[in-house]
């Protein structure tokens, strides 16, 4: 669905989970040296325009097509109380039409000449991009360029109320009419106080969505889209001196804002186990354990992700062997290291057999990771999930565009480490991780660490739901 | 100096983009092998298709061909399911099985270095599965689970429901392609061993190779790997399809305070070897398959009702549903449904514009590149060659084919492919607060049901 992935806190960390990559140059995108170790970099250059614009340009000429990406450095996390879900509902108001473009032709003429966007909020950031064939690029630039420059000379009232309901049904769609739908929001809500800015979902509260006003758009737009707080990255069939020229052109006169708010996160611990029940129309009780973790591009983040694939992912990983193959009392297992700028969390969500209690399942949870901070990993699952996420990585320098193609991630890595170049050192974290690592930071991180335990349970069957009395501060080894 | 903004710069000249070249060859065995080279990358994706569908199966074995490409993971006669698990993730590779009414398609994708010993591992698990007792259930399980968890989804619900209210009793297409819980209960390991042995046969299937190749190498390798492999699947499709009823209703199916309607709107539709399907999809582009299509605008981008409307033709060996799907907030359900009946009847009456079938023929031959950059992607247009017996040429001259759709041709279909008339509309919501303003819409008598599977 374009123009609002929502709650990305989960499709991203999956998205993380599968594709924690990027890269590759044109002329000889990676070396094949010994073995399985692939290096892998996307070539590009930088430049800055002297409105604060960060421009990206990486050449790949397989296919005459190009993308042009942005991103603002503005999520959920900037939103204040009361205005909960402005920035995704912002963000579906770029869309609707600039100064020189009317209304409904942002799309039109994309779509003219070949060309799919679409655009995303999570907690962190906005990003928007347009893949065309490449000799559209000007087109796509200009469209770009107009909106971050002219949005408000033709917003409305109108504009506004129907990007209101569009989203309010998106909601609805995705959370409210949707099977275990009010999880996520749920467990994220438990796991940050009150006033954290990761506290509240993305897609926000009906309440909050209905209180926005023209007022707000207004404000939002000249705190949050300005050159100084966004960066560009085109990748595809171009020539660099083509990008920045074009790039100059439309962007150059834009003035920069006001330097943007600082967005301070306390730090954030549990003190003991938060144990939640839901009663929803589901089939199957699904269990939802969520523990702080380390945030987006830290070392510990690359290690949770290859524990996490240790525990759960494939049949030979720990818990589905255990939850779903031995004990058969589970019909699925996931986990996911949430990387997330702020903070990150690590997730680990499971279903159960019909009539399963999900205490049973928290025990053998708490029993696996217990066992791996204990007696640590076998180098040879380590290598296993390592060579899965390095696979990741290569297959996905296929795309220049779309969520996670080449042009999206120069521009992720350059918002969130400042090196647009990073992507040698994130898969470089990935190979660095040994098995102490691993069970280093299941002793750090889960292995008797307070955790929310959220129960999805179906309706009129609250003794499904996990019952195990929460451990105290004192208890924790 | 400031810059003329106030029109659309034009597009440049545009450098052409080719179609992968495909060299097909017949392997001894009688399957096809489709190989396209594309070195960007080290990376291959391979597509193993045999024609094992659900749509060859009657009633009472409905859900088990789903059944038995699911357990294809559970183990071979050499290794056991974690063992095979585990030999694949070694090497980085990852093996997916998904069955359809067609057939069943085993894929995988690895580095391009890695390709002998991924092949190797599925020819082993396609041409020795064992089926162990233990994987056998608890598939079971996952599959019987996987119904119940449809049976309390909107959507599912809604698809479900529409696909019983399109077709005939007894074509295949009007259940849901998972079965229903009891027929897919009653399944064991025999049933498995038995369905495999007759239908994960090399002939009339394929195997498809894209990426970083060498076609004679690949040619030799695949058939060394499937060299013992032979025979012809033994079930075929053997229906008409039919429609259900062919006079316009509603039926509601009731899922109290939901907060949401889920709304399909469509009747039979036509096969994937129709030779209009380039104007079909030109047409159903403008319609309601595009962010600017029609029904979009109408019902999104004009009125809010919902997040996003599209229709789609289901394309098929048989043909498939024509459908409108949507879910809209419960108190606008009414004049949504309006919107779409509205719509559906004036494509017919008022036909299209030259304007929009321009746009609609420039989008879809435009994105087409931008959908044939991975190695994934390119199989699978090859694949659907295989199932569907394309033209080898096909995908080469796609568009061209799309650019000369012309209204007339647009028009045409229409009037054979959608008729309002006869669609058959489906919701799933709150039937006390939407039964009302749906009937004093005065479409259509209105019907109140119990979902898919919940007689029994």
């Amino acid at each position: 669905m374009r123009r609002g992935r929502t709650r990305a806190s989960f499709r991203q960390a999956m998205v993380v989970t599968v594709a924690h990559a990027l890269t590759g140059g044109a002329a000889s995108p990676l070396d094949a040296q010994q073995g399985d170790q692939v290096e892998v970099h996307i070539p590009y250059t930088q430049h800055t325009l002297p409105n604060g614009l960060t421009v990206l340009v990486h050449r790949d000429p397989s296919i005459p097509v190009v993308s042009v990406n942005l991103w603002y450095h503005v999520g959920s996390k900037n939103e204040v109380p009361g205005r909960t879900g402005f920035a995704h509902l912002f963000e579906h108001l770029m869309f609707e039409g600039s100064a020189h473009v009317p209304e409904g032709e942002f799309d039109t003429r994309l779509e003219a000449v070949g060309g799919v966007n679409n655009g995303s909020t999570t907690n962190d950031r906005t990003n928007y991009w347009e893949t065309v064939p490449s000799n559209a690029l000007e087109l796509a630039i200009w469209l770009e360029a107009d909106r971050m420059g002219y949005l408000l000379e033709t917003m409305t009232q109108e504009k506004l109320d129907i990007q209101r309901d569009v989203v309010k049904n998106e909601r609805r769609q995705g959370v409210d009419n949707q099977p275990y739908g009010r999880a996520f929001e749920t467990v994220y809500a438990h796991l940050y106080p009150d006033g954290h800015p990761y506290q509240w979902p993305v897609i926000g509260s009906m309440d909050d969505l209905s209180t926005a006003t023209l007022d707000d758009v207004k404000e939002f737009f000249r705190t949050y889209y300005a050159p100084n707080n966004a960066s560009i990255a085109v990748a595809g069939d171009v020539r660099e001196r083509t990008v920045i020229r074009l790039v100059e052109k439309y962007f150059g006169d834009i003035p920069a804002g006001p330097p943007v708010p600082e967005v301070v996160a306390p730090d954030v611990s549990l003190a003991t186990d938060d144990v939640v029940v839901l009663e929803d129309a589901v089939p199957l009780p699904r269990l939802y354990a969520a523990w702080h973790s380390a945030p987006e591009f830290s070392e510990d983040d690359a290690v949770m992700e290859v524990l996490g694939a240790i525990l759960t992912d494939g049949k030979a990983s720990r818990l589905h062997r255990r939850l779903v193959f031995d004990d058969q009392i589970a019909q699925d297992v996931g986990s996911f290291q949430n990387s997330q700028q702020l903070a990150g969390s690590f997730w680990l969500v499971a279903t159960a057999r019909p009539d399963v209690a999900l205490g049973q399942i928290e025990g053998v949870v708490r029993e696996e990771i217990g066992r791996v901070a204990r007696e640590g990993v076998e180098p040879r699952e380590v290598e296993r999930a390592v060579n899965g996420i390095q696979a990741d990585f290569v297959r996905s320098l296929q795309r220049v565009g779309g969520f996670g193609g080449k042009a999206d991630r120069l521009n992720e890595y350059q918002m969130m480490t400042g090196d647009p170049g990073f992507v040698r050192r994130d898969l470089a974290r990935y190979r660095r991780v040994t098995p102490a690592a691993v069970q280093d930071a299941a002793r750090r991180f889960l292995d008797g660490r307070p955790a929310v335990w959220l129960s999805v349970v179906p309706e009129g069957r609250p003794e499904l739901a996990t019952g195990t009395p929460p451990i105290g501060e004192g208890d924790t080894p | 100096m400031s810059v003329d903004r106030s029109r659309a710069p034009k597009p440049g000249r545009i450098r052409p983009f080719d179609f992968p070249d495909v060299d097909r060859r017949r392997l001894d065995n009688g399957a096809d092998l489709h190989i396209a080279r594309m070195g960007r990358l080290p990376v291959v994706s391979v597509n193993l298709f045999m024609r094992a569908g659900e749509a060859a199966l009657d009633a009472e074995h409905a859900g088990l061909a789903v059944l038995t490409g699911d357990t294809l993971e559970g183990g071979t006669r050499r290794r056991s399911g974690t063992e095979l698990a585990d030999a694949l993730e070694r090497i980085g590779a990852r093996l997916n099985v998904s069955t359809g009414w067609e057939g069943t398609s085993v894929s995988l994708s690895c580095l391009a270095e890695r390709l002998d010993e991924g092949l190797a591992l599925l020819a082993e698990a396609v041409v020795e599965p064992a089926f162990p007792e233990a994987e056998v259930e608890r598939a079971r399980a996952q599959q019987v689970a996987d119904i119940r968890q449809r049976s309390m989804d909107p959507a599912s619900i809604a698809s479900d429901e529409a696909a019983r209210r399109y077709f005939a009793e007894g074509v295949p297409y009007a259940r849901p392609q998972v079965g229903m819980s009891d027929v897919v209960e009653s399944f064991n390991r025999n049933h498995l061993v038995g369905y495999a042995d007759a239908t994960w046969r090399p002939e009339t299937g394929g195997v498809v190779v894209v990426g970083d190749v060498d076609e004679d190498e690949i040619e030799s390798t695949v058939a060394g790997h499937f060299g013992g492999w032979t025979g012809r699947p033994a079930l075929s499709q053997d229906f008409d399809v039919t429609p259900r009823a062919v006079e316009r209703r509603i039926w509601i199916v009731d899922r109290p305070g939901a907060v949401q309607s889920e709304i399909r709107v469509g009747h039979v539709g036509t096969s994937r070897t129709d030779p209009r399907v380039p104007a079909l999809t030109v047409l159903n582009t403008l319609f309601g398959g595009a962010f600017t299509s029609r029904l979009n605008l109408n019902l999104r981008e004009e009125h809010g009702f919902t997040y996003g409307v599209r229709s789609r033709f289901g394309l098929r060996g048989k043909p498939g549903p024509f459908q409108v799907g949507t879910s809209v907030g419960t108190d606008v359900t009414a004049p949504a449904l309006e919107q779409i009946v509205i719509e559906l009847e004036k494509l017919v009456e008022a036909g299209v514009r030259e304007d929009e079938v321009a746009a609609a023929r420039d989008y879809i031959a435009g994105v087409f590149p931008l959908r044939m950059e991975t190695v994934g992607q390119v199989a699978g247009r090859l694949t659907e060659s295989v199932i569907y017996g394309l033209p080898d040429d096909y995908h080469a001259t796609y568009r061209e084919r799309i650019r000369a759709v012309t209204v007339a041709d647009a028009e045409d279909v229409a009037a054979v492919h959608i008729r309002p008339s006869e669609a058959q509309i489906v919701i799933v919501g709150d039937a006390t607060a939407i039964r009302a303003p749906v009937e004093a819409l005065g479409i259509a008598d209105v019907h109140r049901v119990a979902p898919v599977g919940s007689e029994a």
